[in-house]
């Protein structure tokens, strides 16, 4: 049983945010503009340290674990960033063999060279890119770069996978393929899954439990579906996006 | 009270920053006593480094060592007019001094700002975080391979460095005031000491540049401007570094003569 | 061979756009400051930036440059007991050559680097553009405050360093070599004239109008991102660098 408990306080960002996330869940996260979403994935994957409480992932306390102790963890969190953050020194194919090397190298994973590039090659069909592994990131279009992010992110089959703004900046039709892409690997590896979006339609269709973050704290913890109907006004009105209200 | 507030919090931030850059620092010199990295990666560093920085330390240091000898040579035939000594004194003072000292400076702005600016780009891109994602712990992945390639090259470079400008210096020398090659290029004056002093200084601002610039990088925040910050502080602080070393290198270095 | 001459071809072309860029820089700042079409509040803006600020890490520099230096002729004063030779020997160094490249080397990284960042942030946000569609002209706004701002920070912070750099040399004098302040003074009053000074100044106000050129130049021509400014930055720091030593050498054979 994989559990993430998180309990961040950073002043003046986050005001006790008490949060449990169960294996295989669905988890969404939205919230407005700078409301730290961001943060808060950082925190839950240990980059960042938060000022007090604790942060745990599969049971193991991020902030009592060692240097090295944390990177093991981190390496079995698949992590897609806002900015794709691709290796710009490397080809497409070395980007996703990446992790994969690493885990390697740390001894979580026995794999010889040709395992790895099978991987990669699977993975990268998998988000359509096959033929672009001899590619630059900087010879990508951005729909591209996102999926290969994507494949790198995924190529460990980790139990955990983060998804930050996974569509953002792209068109309805990109969109659609990068959530199809996420779908499927959702129901390939059985992880458990978070994800920010401000696309907050899509998220919920994507999404079994959504959470919403305003000033500091989670004002919405429930299922997707009852988000219209939700107590606070707030929430209301972030959903349907009306211009009167609280926000 | 106020002031004093203030100056609390500049003391605890240049205290939180020198606690840093010695993690870093320490970090770099574990990661660097450890065979276990990649290679092809230290080689392109060290072409980074070292090839595509020799041609300005060949322009820069040659000029140097022209005006140098112009000087001195200028001064000298006003007082004594007696110009034989010119280019032993000169060979040893930079063998010990400008030749790494200035090679040094050169390599600051180059390397360093190079470093700053790769890593502080890797930074605001996210993609150090995407590093330790993967398992990898950014500073002994980025900063131990361009650690390695500046302390070899740093060395290397001021030997090209000091040659070049011992070479335009005896040129202006012959030109400008007809001292013969094969009495300027007089080795005799220059001890072991010297050379000593000089590779001592060539290895320790080689590790000062890269360790300096690559804190500056990784603590680079904001987008594209936090970029040019960092690079900016990169320049500034190894610049800084190698003169204060260089200060008390030499200090060091002639107090130790004096008791020898 | 051909492949050889190619890439020859491309980096004297490269050179080439790069100076020719500058000049034309600087061809456009003067004609605009002739016309005394410059912004009056960002010259003060520009020179506290430029100025005030520099004026710790400047001091610093020239006080470990005037002990470096001291240091250095001590070795040839003790070996032919020539303590009266001390603050000429000092003075003459801080003052035509060290002082203005080192400090002309500082001043690049921090104010140089620092303006072309700057400008280049400018150009990769749109700011540039901006500028032009609100009709201001980006040259009188944003390029001759700033050049005029570093020519007149480095006089005076040239002014300062070579005050620092000589009372930096009295003390490690006295310190490391047993030299009393009253000889050193002497021997730097007695040698040392106004000419050397002078020539030091205006080596160094050279210096920094290279500086602002480069800075400028590279800062403009920004593309790409952080990335683009991170590199630029660099760029405009190796070209300040190259020019200070080579017209350094040319400023010493013209103005013996």
């Amino acid at each position: 049983m994989k559990k993430l408990h998180l309990d961040p306080s950073k002043p003046p960002v986050f005001d006790g945010i008490s949060l449990r996330i169960a294996q295989g869940e669905t988890c969404g996260l939205c919230g407005p503009g700078a409301s730290g979403k961001s943060l808060l994935l950082k925190i839950i994957c240990g980059l960042i340290r938060p000022e007090a409480g604790t942060v745990a992932v599969a049971g193991q306390d991020l902030g009592a674990a060692s240097p090295s102790e944390l990177r093991s963890i981190q390496s079995q969190i698949g992590y897609l960033f806002q900015n794709n953050a691709l290796f710009d020194s490397m080809t497409v194919q070395e980007n996703v063999a990446f992790p994969l090397r690493q885990r390697v190298r740390l001894g979580q994973e026995a794999l010889d060279e040709p395992q790895i590039l099978d991987r990669v090659s699977e993975s990268l069909r998998g988000v359509g890119l096959a033929t672009h592994a001899a590619k630059m990131p900087s010879q990508l279009s951005g729909g591209q770069r996102k999926r290969v992010a994507l494949a790198r992110a995924v190529v460990t089959r980790p139990p955990l996978l983060i998804y930050d703004e996974p569509t953002a900046g792209l068109d309805p039709v990109t969109t659609a393929k990068i959530y199809d892409l996420l779908r499927a690997e959702q129901k390939l590896t059985k992880s458990t899954t978070l994800i920010v979006s401000s696309d907050i339609d899509a998220l919920r269709r994507f999404a079994d439990r959504m959470l919403m973050v305003y000033r500091g704290t989670l004002c919405y913890d429930g299922p997707s579906a009852d988000m219209d109907d939700s107590a606070s006004p707030v929430v209301r009105q972030f959903v349907r996006g009306e211009l009167e209200g609280p926000l | 009270m106020k002031s004093d507030q203030r100056k609390n919090s500049w003391v605890a931030s240049l205290r939180s920053q020198a606690r840093q850059l010695s993690q870093i620092a320490m970090l770099v010199c574990v990661g660097a006593l450890r065979a276990r990295r990649p290679k092809g990666e230290l080689l392109r560093q060290l072409y980074q480094v070292g090839n595509r920085s020799l041609l300005f330390v060949l322009v820069t240091l040659g000029f140097t060592g022209m005006v140098l000898v112009f000087q001195s040579c200028l001064q000298l035939s006003r007082v004594t007019g007696d110009l034989s000594q010119v280019g032993g004194e000169f060979i040893k003072y930079l063998v010990h001094e400008f030749g790494p000292s200035l090679t040094a400076m050169m390599l600051a702005t180059r390397v360093g700002a190079g470093i700053a600016a790769e890593i502080g780009s890797m930074v605001v891109t996210e993609q150090v975080d995407a590093l330790r994602m993967c398992g990898v712990e950014p500073v002994e992945y980025l900063l131990v391979p361009r650690f390695l390639a500046t302390l070899m090259m740093t060395l290397l470079l001021a030997v090209f460095g000091v040659l070049s400008a011992v070479m335009m210096g005896a040129f202006t020398a012959h030109q400008t005031f007809h001292v013969p090659y094969s009495v300027f290029l007089d080795l005799s004056k220059v001890r072991l000491t010297d050379v000593l002093t000089g590779c001592v200084k060539a290895l320790s601002y080689g590790a000062a540049i890269p360790i300096v610039s690559g804190f500056c990088g990784l603590s680079t925040h904001g987008g594209s401007e936090g970029v040019g910050w960092a690079t900016t502080r990169a320049v500034v602080s190894s610049s800084f570094a190698v003169i204060v070393l260089d200060f008390l290198i030499s200090a060091l270095a002639l107090l130790s003569w004096q008791s020898m | 061979m051909t492949r050889a001459l190619l890439a020859l071809g491309m980096v004297v072309l490269s050179i080439c756009r790069e100076v020719g860029g500058m000049a034309l820089l600087g061809f456009y700042t003067f004609v605009n400051l002739i016309q005394g079409r410059l912004d009056g509040k960002e010259l003060v803006r520009n020179l506290y930036k430029m100025g005030v600020v520099s004026v710790p890490i400047v001091s610093l520099t020239a006080l470990f440059t005037g002990g470096t230096m001291v240091i250095q002729s001590g070795i040839f004063v003790q070996r032919f007991q020539a303590y009266g030779l001390l603050g000429w020997g000092t003075g003459y160094a801080v003052l035509r050559e060290v002082g203005p490249i080192l400090i002309g080397l500082m001043f690049s990284g921090r104010v140089g680097a620092n303006n072309a960042a700057d400008l280049g942030s400018m150009v990769v946000t749109e700011q540039v553009d901006g500028l032009r569609a609100l009709a201001i002209e980006p040259i009188p706004y944003l390029i001759v405050p700033r050049v005029l701002a570093m020519m007149l920070s480095m006089f005076c912070l040239l002014v300062l360093g070579d005050a620092v750099a000589i009372g930096g040399g009295m003390l490690f004098g006295k310190l490391l070599l047993g030299v009393d302040y009253a000889s050193f003074y002497a021997s730097f009053v007695d040698s040392i004239k106004l000419w050397d000074v002078t020539v030091g100044l205006l080596k160094g106000t050279f210096f920094a109008l290279m500086i602002a050129l480069t800075s400028c130049h590279y800062g403009l021509s920004v593309k790409g991102g952080a990335v683009g400014v991170g590199q630029s930055v660099n760029d405009a720091v190796v070209a300040a660098a190259l020019l200070i030593m080579v017209s350094d050498d040319i400023w010493t054979m013209v103005l013996r």
